[in-house]
């Protein structure tokens, strides 16, 4: 039940890949990747969860810091599982970040 | 009832989660339901860890505990670190949830989803441990 974390830029576009479990012992190597990423100035953010199994609010607070890092980043939060969005639509992330079914970029 | 025991440190919430399923799947919980008591009791074994035990230079164990009645799941989450009473704790309001991203503060937003996430949430203090008391209706049964 751990974390699987991969990651690719394509162009102006920091994509990350999760699965498995995202919690508070797994969240701070995505955080430290995302501050790696968001380095080198990308205009977008595509998170890849299609097989992201479980997300505590340590997911929510990477994705706060990524806004407050880089504030005009568009996140995007790709096909999601449903208990998941729950979880957006629950703390008013939802309306902050893109949810999509298809990477957009 | 089932018990199991760990080190109160971070590495202790996947297997928590593991007790927490297969004890929601003996009650007969639907996926929905499951999903939401794993994360109710992460979010709370997590600022137990946290604030109970690392913050405060503590080590100890969490225990967890669960039993099935007729009418519901309860799950007990014991600890013997800093008193962290999850009532007392500040949650987003819903303004502070309307706010954009970049200008929410990080705080509570594990305490908001594990309240919501459980019928009802319980702490006590039994001699010097303090339990968290995860509750569950089974619907469909009793």
């Amino acid at each position: 039940m751990a974390l699987d974390i991969s990651s690719t830029t394509l162009g102006n576009s920091a994509h990350i890949t999760l699965n498995g479990q995202l919690d508070s012992s797994t969240a701070p190597a995505v955080r430290e990747l995302v501050d790696k990423l968001l380095a080198n100035g990308p205009s977008n953010l595509v998170l890849h969860l299609e097989n992201l199994d479980f997300m505590a609010s340590a997911g929510l607070r990477v994705i706060i810091f990524a806004k407050q890092k880089s504030p005009d980043l568009k996140v995007y939060v790709v096909k999601p599982q449903e208990t998941i969005v729950e979880t957006l639509r629950k703390t008013g992330f939802y309306q902050s970040v893109y949810v999509v079914d298809e990477s957009p970029l | 009832m089932e018990t199991a025991t760990f080190p109160g440190d971070l590495d202790a919430l996947a297997p928590i989660r593991q007790f927490v399923e297969k004890a929601a799947k003996q009650a007969g919980l639907d996926k929905k339901a499951i999903y939401d008591l794993c994360l109710a009791v992460d979010e709370i074994a997590t600022n137990v860890v946290t604030h109970g035990y690392e913050e405060a230079g503590l080590k100890g164990d969490l225990q967890i505990d669960a039993e099935i009645t007729p009418e519901t799941l309860v799950i007990h989450l014991q600890d013997s670190g800093v008193p962290y009473d999850p009532s007392s704790h500040l949650v987003p309001t819903p303004e502070d949830l309307d706010r954009p991203l970049e200008d929410r503060n990080v705080g509570g937003l594990g305490i908001l989803l594990a309240r919501a996430a459980v019928d009802e949430l319980n702490y006590k203090h039994i001699d010097s441990f303090h339990v968290h008391e995860f509750v569950v209706r089974r619907k469909g049964h009793g």
